[in-house]
Parts: structure tokens; sequence; C-alpha cells
């Protein structure tokens, strides 16, 4: 058969495949009813049969790009994208995740720096006597004075108002630092940057807030004692995740780097995840229970709360053989 | 395809369950740019939008769930806009389905809803470094830009312009274009069927000489004649030679006398013979000029 004969008699499938994908993809749904469907596949297979044989048939190279493209449409109609699994998200939150940040070196290696670096810098700026001006230097003279006049009152509620708005505020801010974190890892010195310097900033502030002569501190520390535990673990979560894909293409091992990073980042994802969950309570309870006027034996409380929560979700669902894998 | 075209070309192949083999354009990052600046504005004018609409169904200043529900909004568009569309679309955002773009897995399988978050969450490794406003004078240190050449860089070191959030999920971006079927293309000349007859009855084009061929119909009606005698030559020359043609006979005539034998007529023995038209005819647009040409 002569090829122009050939494509008389094809060019008919071909117009109706395109003219079925276009339909596809207008529809909100993108479903087909069931005979479409069958007509779909043998369509699809019969231009898959022709662009096999292409050169066999010695089609002109203007019809084997169109069949190519034609071809690659198809394809992308009838494979398509897989959703979310939401089923699965509850196993890999409680029991996939835990059991790997238990024998994690890099999650274990982020929360010895970040606490290194955050205990050095709070001893520095609490401590006048080795670096004087540690804490201005350190934190800057706006924010200080930011600070104080924030707890220069006594907590004592605001309006459930401004707990809703500082709640979206809160989880904006801190999950995208969170993110930034981890995403930062990926390149390593932005990551252990973003890390340190958090550290070191938070460090000061905590420092600086505990020193005898500064009164605000009192109000400070009852603020922050609620949301502490979720939100800085948090924070040393992301850059545990983010160190680890960094490490991951650094130090491939026996895979190659890309492999291996394809395989951490994996991984390293639902890390994140967790750490987003923790920094979404940790905003909660910054917004709505930190700035009260509850007394403080309730604020401390959550944190210790919050405290044994963590440990079980590290701990009991981290041990290596623990009660989840029964259960998972 | 030769590899010689692979390396030069920005295509990739795919192999579907159906063991088909098909090639994809890559997309680089001059047609990305457009697709990510398209999802920008339409980020900012829905954020807009519904900052509007949100005041004015709460009135001005809002209450506290409508400043909570704009910044988590805010939170969830600027880091899983482009994860969620690509998700639950299929592999395309609405930039990216106005450029004819798709996400596909290195292997050129449907991406999945980890693939298609994380590699946006990951847009912020290639917008580093960060520049910020104040090397240019006295701003405030909160005007920070990104410069992006993390994600070039490590577009350009790759074949195919992978950047970093591409990179850790495997996956890549192809173009998807609407294809468009041409005709076969034609031959007017009526001395080309004249032509055909003449050629040997038993000589058989190869597959490559019938790619060259239909290429050679396919774009021979943007030369002029002079050119066409000289892209003509390189195979005509020795195909005369060897049916024992007039030298004279004008090369893109036997072309096209080939290309018409082979594609569009039938074999020339299933045909009922006619007259043999006279040689001469066949030189009207000749080679002979050629001795004049330098």
């Amino acid at each position: 058969m002569k090829v122009v004969e050939l494509l008389e008699s094809r060019r008919r499938h071909w117009k109706t495949l395109e003219q079925m994908i276009d339909r596809v993809q207008s529809r909100r749904r993108n479903r087909l009813p069931p005979d479409d469907l069958v007509k779909f596949a043998d369509l699809y297979r019969a231009a898959c049969a022709d662009l096999a044989l292409a050169d066999a048939y010695q089609l002109p190279p203007s019809t084997t790009l169109y069949l190519h493209r034609l071809v690659g449409r198809a394809h992308n109609q009838l494979y398509r994208s897989h959703k979310f699994d939401f089923r699965l998200w509850g196993k890999i939150l409680l029991h996939d995740v835990p059991q790997s940040i238990f024998r994690d070196r890099c999650v274990q290696l982020a929360f010895c720096l970040f606490w290194g670096v955050f205990i050095a810098s709070a001893v520095l700026a609490h401590q006048q006597a080795l670096w004087p001006d540690y804490a201005q230097q350190m934190l800057t003279e706006p924010v200080i004075s930011q600070l104080e006049s924030n707890f220069s009152e006594p907590l004592s509620g605001r309006d459930p108002n401004a707990d809703l708005a500082m709640a979206g505020f809160y989880i904006r801010h801190n999950t995208s630092i969170g993110l930034k974190c981890f995403v930062g890892g990926l390149l390593v010195i932005p990551g252990l940057f973003i890390t340190v310097f958090n550290a070191a900033h938070l460090g000061a502030a905590f420092g600086y807030m505990a020193r005898p002569e500064v009164t605000e501190g009192l109000n400070f520390f009852q603020f922050v004692t609620a949301h502490g535990p979720f939100e800085l673990t948090a924070i040393v979560l992301s850059a545990g995740a983010g160190l680890r894909l960094g490490v991951a293409w650094l130090a491939p091992g026996r895979w190659g780097r890309m492999a291996s990073l394809r395989r951490t980042a994996r991984e390293a994802m639902p890390l994140m995840g967790a750490a987003m969950c923790m920094f979404f309570l940790a905003a909660l309870i910054e917004a709505f229970v930190s700035p009260s006027g509850l007394p403080y034996w309730f604020k401390a409380l959550v944190a210790i709360f919050s405290s044994g929560a963590l440990l079980f979700y590290f701990v009991v669902l981290g041990l290596p053989g623990g009660p989840s894998r029964a259960t998972g | 395809m030769s590899t010689a075209l692979n390396q030069l070309d920005t295509t990739i192949q795919v192999v579907t369950p159906e063991n088909i083999a098909f090639d994809y354009r890559v997309a680089g990052p001059f047609r990305r740019l457009p697709a990510f600046l398209l999802d920008l504005a339409i980020r900012i004018g829905a954020f807009i939008l519904i900052v509007f609409i949100i005041n004015f169904f709460t009135g001005a200043g809002g209450g506290g769930l409508a400043v909570a529900v704009i910044l988590i909004g805010w939170f969830v568009s600027e880091w899983f806009y482009g994860g969620l569309f690509e998700a639950y679309w299929n592999g395309q955002t609405p930039g990216k389905r106005m450029m004819g773009l798709r996400v596909l897995t290195t292997d050129g399988q449907p991406i999945n809803g980890l693939q298609a978050v994380m590699r946006n969450v990951f847009r912020t490794a290639d917008m580093y470094p960060m520049l910020s406003l104040q090397i240019l004078g006295d701003v405030p240190p909160a005007y920070i830009f990104p410069t992006f050449f993390v994600g070039l860089a490590v577009m350009a070191c790759n074949r195919r312009f992978q950047r970093v959030g591409d990179l850790v999920c495997g996956t890549l971006v192809v173009i998807e274009e609407k294809p468009w079927l041409t005709e076969v293309a034609k031959v007017e000349d009526p001395r080309t069927a004249q032509l055909a007859e003449l050629l040997p009855a038993d000589f058989r084009v190869s597959r490559s000489m019938a790619q060259t061929l239909s290429s050679y119909a396919e774009r021979r009606r943007y030369f002029t004649p002079a050119r066409r005698r000289e892209i003509a030559g390189h195979l005509g020359e020795p195909l005369l030679r060897r049916f024992g043609l007039p030298a004279d006979t004008s090369y893109d005539l036997l072309l096209c006398a080939l290309y018409y034998r082979t594609f569009i007529s039938d074999r020339p023995e299933e045909s009922p013979r006619r007259e043999v038209p006279r040689h001469h005819d066949l030189a009207a647009e000749s080679n002979a000029s050629e001795g004049s040409d330098p």
C-alpha cells in the first residue's frame, strides 16, 4: 500500500482520537462514557501501532512528528496524575515518620546544632561579663525595644478577634520559616545559616529577657512557655529534614548522587509534613493560650502536656519494633 | 532518531506500557518563565479578589476570622498553589496549560501528589541567592528579591532542563502541543509522473532514502530553483548515472519522480504503460546552467 492511501485510511481515526482528547481535556471531571472509553483506548493503541510502524510504512517526517505529538497527548490523558492518598497519611505520620526520626543522624545533628547555638547565645546575652554588647549586636536596638514594649504589660488576654488573626499570622509566618529551613537544607549553606541564625536570635532574646534587671522578662516567659515545645521542635525537625537532603547528595554512599537525593527526598518530605503539623499546633497555642490571662500553672501544664506528647511521638512511636509496629 | 540528532535536540523518548517509544520536547527556561509569571499573576489576582470579597461581606478592616482566612490563604497559595494544581490537573497549572506545558516524571509517566507538592516547595531553592535591595541604597531590609540563579544554573547543567525541584522529585516539564496533520506533499508537475515511469522498476528505495525524499518534497517549495538544484544534486547526480538517464535531467525533477513513485503512485508496472516521453522534455529545467555557475 502506498503512503498516500495508508494516510487516507488512517486520517479518520487520528482525527477522531484528536477530538476525543479535546473533549476529555475540556471536561470538568475528565470522564468519558464507557463506550467512548473503549473506543479511546482502541484508537490510542492504533495510533501507537502506526507510530511504531512509521519507519516501516515510510511515513513522511511531518506525519511522524504529528503522531509523536498525538500519542503523547493521548498518553497523558490516559495515564493521569495520582492524587493524594489521604488514607496513607495517618500511617505515614504516626508510624513511618517517628520510626525514621528515631534513627535519623541528621535530625540529631540539627537538634545539637540548634540547641547548642541557642544555649550559647542565651548565655552570652545573659552574662554581660563575657561579651558586654552581645545582645545589642545580635538583636539590634529596635528589636530589643520592640520586645520590651510588647511584654511591658502583664498578659491579660486580647480580644478574640485579634487571636484569630494572629493564629493566621503565626501559621503563615512560622511554617514559612520552617519550609525555608527545609528547602535551604538542600543547598546546605542557606539551611545551616537559617538554622544557626534562628537559634542565635531566639537564644539571645531568651538570654536577654532572663537578665534580672529586665522587668519585662516575666511576661515574656509567661508568653513563650506554652507554645515553646511544639515550635522549637518543629524548627529542629525542619532543619534536620533539610540537612538530610543536603547530606544525601554530598555523601551519597553507594547510590548515585541524584538517585540518593530522590530517594531521601521521598522520606524527608513526610518529616516536613510532621513539622508542619507541629507548627500548626504551636500557632494555635501561641494565638489562643499564650497571650491569654490564664494562670501560669495552666500554661506550664500545656507545655508539659505538649512535651509529653512529643516524647510519646518520638520515643514510643519511634522505638524500633515499638507498639506502633503491631498496629501499623 | 540518530544519536547525533538526539544530542542536538531537546527531546526525550518515552516508552509506553504498550511498548511504543515516542518523543517529547522538553521545555526550557524561556518557555517556563512565562508560565511561571502567568501563575504568579493569577495568584496575585485571585488573592486581591478574595480580599475584596471578604472585605465586602465583613466590612472594611474585617474581623479576625477574615484576616486569618486571608493569611492562611496567602500561605497556601505561596507554597502549595502549584502542587495542588499539578496533582489535580494532571501535571498542569493554569499558566502551564496556557503555555502548553505539562509535568511528567523522567520516565514520562504521570506524577503523583507527593512529587507535585515537593517540586513546588523546592522552588525556594531555585530562588537563591536572594538579593537585598540594601546594596542599592537605604531601604528597609524587607525588600529581598529572588535572583533564580541557582535554578537557572542547575537547568543549564542538565540535558532535561530540570530545576532543583525537578531533580529532587525526578520530574521534568515537556511541551505538549496540539498537533496538526499536514497533507502529503503533492507534486503538481505533470512531468514528474512521466519521469517516474522511466525509472527502473527494480530500484528499491531504502528507508533512509525515503526519509530524505519526503523531507525534500515537503521543503522544496521554500527554495529557489538554483537552491533546489544544489540540494538535489547530492543525491540526484549519482542516481542519474545509475539509472542511465541523460545527464541534463533536472535533479529536482528526478527526486520528485522518485518521491512520486515511492509515496504516491502505484508501481510503474501496475499502471498501463503510456508512450515514453522524449528525454529533452524532461530537461526543461535542466542542469545545463550548472556549467555557468561558479
